[in-house]
């Protein structure tokens, strides 16, 4: 090649390119122009400029999570990191005190009244809240934003409002500035829990219009909470700042709070080891957070979380649709093996659907099976004509990974506690998730398979009422009827369950509730269609120079309790 | 101008001037060669967007599904179904897919934030771009030097250093390598950081045109985020160009080996040339022909195949972007991607066969 050549085809490349280069806008594009409080974050960065001295900025907290947001809109979001950023830029009429489940006056004056039959709740807002960019919040406008959610709602993709809002609320309206009066549909116990959720949050009217979902609304993006979002890049990282209008009693501790995401679980853990974040939170696997412990400089915050794993059997299936061959599954089960061969004991075994800690909570499958109890196993299954050499045959379904890396090995564990019966033999079957998930669900196609939940709300009813009610996701013990709440049970002691969960759905007073839901689980137990498993634990991994608030329950796991809750505005940071 | 579009255009119209230079001072065959591939191509785009179309609704599996989990009913997964048009008759799709495709505005994502997927690419492609360029820069400097050295050391020990090292390197996981790399530069030195793109402070000031942070970072002459990036480059970079120079090391051996064996290198060598000159001067050149066809096999590779080394970095880019949407089942953006791909093959390809042209002239079309 002649050199003349390339010394030409060089300069036409640099100079094209430095050309187009300088041609570019000046005017931010992916990012917006950085605020007065990045830029000094980043100066002080800056002159020390080392790898990891991000964390060791006293302004700003960087959080590093292996969760996407999917959606900011509150009348779509359905995920549980969505929910934590839509809490942190706007707030409710009520919420959760922080680190408990308890419910406590957000926007609302008090914690609202509510008619004797149990329809109508009425809230007073209080005086001079304003969204982040000024727009005073009345309750007219906040009843137009919630009527959103009933209207616009249902038609965005992630659909909150067809499973949170819709079935539950009637009527939405503001009888005056002050006054918002929400009408239900039926009486439900749970309202006011329904209401400390994410999608019933002011949502700003000049960002989230009435007749369009706005998934990922263009940053700034204000609320009525203590931040809002000043720059996001979805893939890479949210900055958030402190509200200037805020005037709650959660305000802000630090200048800056920096979301990092993160694509690999193992790399999340090394960033907060080295330091390079301060926080690291969700979805670190227990070997990660035994990889964690004891390291200098790094605190474990363990939260005992409601996020539960359990079999999900088809009663309507053969050979699960004999209650012998279900209960002699239960009866197999170990969940103490589960949890210390493959968990380390770091996850708590599972007795019933609703975990320990939540209103109601029994051991009613321990109290039935007293698994693992072989002889009793042994016992249902020759019942049916099954023996050694007729054993029942099941195929049992998992997702090898949506639930975590360790799935196929606590599946192992329960196809050699089922085949210790002698009489059961079990073949195990990945299947991908997009595949998975409709097939079980749909209750067509699979005998047994694995199931993960987590609570939309700190209730009971969501742990019960959503594996009874048309079709059980999968389980079938009712059949789903169109038009139906419940649908149509199959069997009388199914029947029995329906009419105890719709009672205790309406009951308004908890001590009669908790009497109810002991009964429903002892009939749940009876029934099988699930059969829990165990309940894992959150942890957030924590810099040692980071704190939350002591005025506050849990501060050892940064005010995250049982209600899953991050408020960041309660964390604080020391040189 | 979106970052996309720039980008493009600082990458196409270079390469647009490149092929015009060669089209015009070329002979009149690798013209007729170069306007037959360009014909060419579009139908094969056509092809393989049409197979990937029908792969994936042949697949078991749905975005809605998938994405809603076990809280989406059936009557949401049939609205949502409805939203999107996937309830659409296939041919409608697939009209709507073509049509897409011809104005180059690929629809918005199936999952996640239901985003433009141009949007998305926007944010993506640059990344990978800024991982492999430096990386296959790192990976050519030591498979061309390396295999060149161990060529003319044939069967000494420096030979051998270099023989083991190709094999050894190139057989390592590459996630492993990445973790001990993270594990030592990051973790126990505190060296080097160990995720992202850059530094999550100096992000924020960081104003982007091209999201490439590295260029945009020297444009707008913000120094501390320029320094933040390179930083951010050396292990990702390192890792992969390490595993790729390997291939390059044994492959440049080879051929230099060979090369050294004609006879007008004897002729030369008889002439009193000296050894140095005879390899880096004469064989070199000969030799490259196949390792420019190896460099543009690896882009190609590398610009959907980096997934483990943007994963193990949490490296934002398209490998893990592709693996994300595959599994989520987001026809748009799988469909989307590949057809992108396909054309960013076809003009690699395109230019290593002009560039065969212009290193040695005996090649002719």
């Amino acid at each position: 090649m002649k050199s003349k050549s390339i010394v030409v085809i060089v300069t036409v490349f640099v100079l094209a390119s430095m050309m187009l280069s300088a041609c570019a806008s000046a005017t931010p594009v992916a990012t917006e122009a950085p605020t007065a409080a990045a830029t000094t974050a980043a100066a002080t960065v800056a002159a020390t400029a080392a790898p990891t001295t991000a964390a060791s900025n006293p302004d700003t907290i960087i959080i590093g999570t292996t969760d996407k947001i999917a959606s900011l809109d509150p009348a779509d979001a359905y995920a549980v990191h969505d929910w934590e950023v839509i809490k942190n830029i706007s707030n409710g009429l009520l919420a959760w005190k922080p680190g408990t489940t308890d419910i406590e006056a957000d926007l609302a004056t008090d914690l609202g009244t509510v008619s004797a039959d149990g329809l109508t709740y009425t809230f007073t807002l209080k005086d001079g809240i304003k969204f982040g960019d000024g727009t005073p919040l009345t309750a007219t406008i906040y009843a137009a934003q919630l009527n959103r959610l009933l209207t616009i709602g249902p038609k965005c993709p992630n659909d909150v409002a067809d499973s949170l809002a819709v079935p539950f609320v009637k009527s939405i309206t503001a009888p005056d500035d002050k006054t918002i009066v929400f009408v239900l549909t039926t009486p439900i116990a749970y309202f006011r829990n329904l209401l400390a959720t994410a999608p019933f949050v002011a949502a700003d009217p000049n960002i989230f219009k009435a007749d369009a979902c706005t998934l990922f609304p263009t940053a700034p993006i204000y609320g009525t909470g203590p931040w809002f979002v000043s720059q996001f890049n979805a893939d890479e990282q949210m900055v958030l700042e402190p509200n200037p209008n805020y005037t709650g009693k959660y305000k802000p501790q630090v200048k800056q709070i920096i979301i990092r995401f993160y694509s690999d679980a193992n790399t999340l853990a090394l960033a907060v080891q080295s330091g390079e974040i301060d926080i690291a939170w969700r979805m670190l696997s227990t070997d990660q957070i035994t990889q964690l412990t004891g390291v200098k400089g790094v605190k474990i915050g363990t939260i005992s979380g409601g996020s539960i794993r359990f079999l999900t059997i088809n009663r309507t299936m053969k050979p699960t649709d004999d209650p012998n061959v279900v209960k002699a599954i239960a009866s197999s089960i170990d969940r103490n093996e589960i949890a210390d061969t493959v968990f380390g004991g770091k996850v708590t075994p599972l007795f019933s659907m609703v975990p320990p800690g939540f209103l109601g909570a029994t051991d009613a499958f321990d109290k039935m099976y007293a698994s693992p109890d072989l002889a009793a196993a042994k016992k249902f299954l020759e019942a049916s004509g099954y023996s050694a050499t007729k054993p029942v045959k099941l195929t049992i379904y998992y997702p090898p990974e949506h639930y975590g890396a360790t799935t196929a090995a606590w599946m192992q564990i329960i196809k050699k506690q089922l085949e210790a019966t002698g009489e059961i033999q079990v073949t195990l079957q990945a299947q991908e998730w997009s595949t998975y998930i409709p097939a079980l669900t749909g209750g067509k196609s699979y005998n047994v398979g694995v199931m993960g939940w987590f609570f939309d709300y700190p209730d009971p009813s969501n742990y019960l009422d959503p594996f009874i009610y048309n079709g059980g996701m999968g389980n079938n013990i009712t059949a789903a009827v169109k038009g139906s709440t419940t649908g149509k049970p199959i069997n009388d002691t199914a029947k029995q369950l329906v009419a105890l969960l719709q009672k205790a759905d309406i009951e308004q007073d908890n001590t009669k509730r908790v009497d109810e839901y002991a009964k429903a689980q002892d009939l749940y137990a009876d029934l099988a269609g699930n059969i829990p498993l165990f309940f894992e634990a959150e942890h957030v991994v924590y810099r040692d120079n980071i704190s939350g608030s002591a005025s506050y329950a849990t501060p050892d796991t940064l005010n995250i309790g049982s209600n899953i809750v991050f408020n960041y505005s309660l964390l604080s940071k020391s040189k | 101008m979106p970052p996309i579009t720039l980008l493009a255009l600082i990458i196409g119209i270079p390469s647009i001037l490149l092929l015009a230079y060669v089209f015009i001072r070329g002979s009149t065959g690798l013209r007729r060669y170069i306007l037959t591939r360009i014909v060419l191509t579009l139908p094969m785009v056509f092809i393989l967007g049409t197979l990937v179309f029908f792969i994936l609704r042949v697949l078991p599996g749905d975005p809605v599904s998938s994405a809603l989990g076990p809280k989406g009913t059936p009557e949401m997964i049939a609205s949502v179904r409805t939203q999107l048009g996937l309830n659409d008759p296939l041919i409608v799709q697939y009209g709507r897919f073509l049509w897409q495709m011809v104005t180059l505005k690929f629809g918005n994502s199936l999952v996640g934030g239901h985003r433009p997927i141009i949007a998305e690419m926007s944010e993506r492609f640059p990344a990978t771009l800024e991982l492999i360029i430096p990386a296959s820069v790192l990976a050519l400097i030591i498979g061309i030097f390396g295999g060149t050295l161990a060529a003319s050391k044939r069967k000494k020990v420096t030979d051998y250093i270099f023989r083991i090292y190709a094999v050894v390197i190139y057989s390592l996981p590459i996630f492993w390598l990445g973790l001990i790399l993270q594990l030592f530069f990051g973790v126990k030195l505190g060296w080097l950081p160990i995720s992202g793109r850059i530094d999550p402070i100096i992000g924020t000031t960081l104003v982007t045109h091209t999201n490439i942070y590295f260029i945009d970072s020297l444009i707008t002459g913000n120094w501390p985020a320029f320094l933040s990036v390179l930083q951010h480059l050396v292990l990702p970079t390192i890792t992969l160009g390490l595993i790729q120079s390997g291939l390059f090391v044994r492959i440049t051996r080879a051929n230099v080996i060979e090369t050294m064996q004609m006879d007008y290198i004897a002729a030369a060598r008889a002439r009193g040339i000296r050894e140095k000159v005879l390899i880096y001067g004469h064989a070199l050149k000969n030799a490259m022909i196949p390792v420019i066809t190896l460099i543009g096999l690896q882009v190609a590779i590398l610009l959907a195949g980096a997934v483990l080394t943007e994963s193990v970095f949490s490296w934002p880019g398209m490998g893990s972007y592709l693996v994300e949407r595959i599994s989520a089942r987001d026809y748009n953006a799988v469909q989307s991607v590949i057809t992108v791909f396909a054309m960013l093959v076809a003009l690699i390809s395109l230019a290593v066969d002009v560039i065969y042209s212009l290193v040695d002239p005996r090649v002719r079309y």
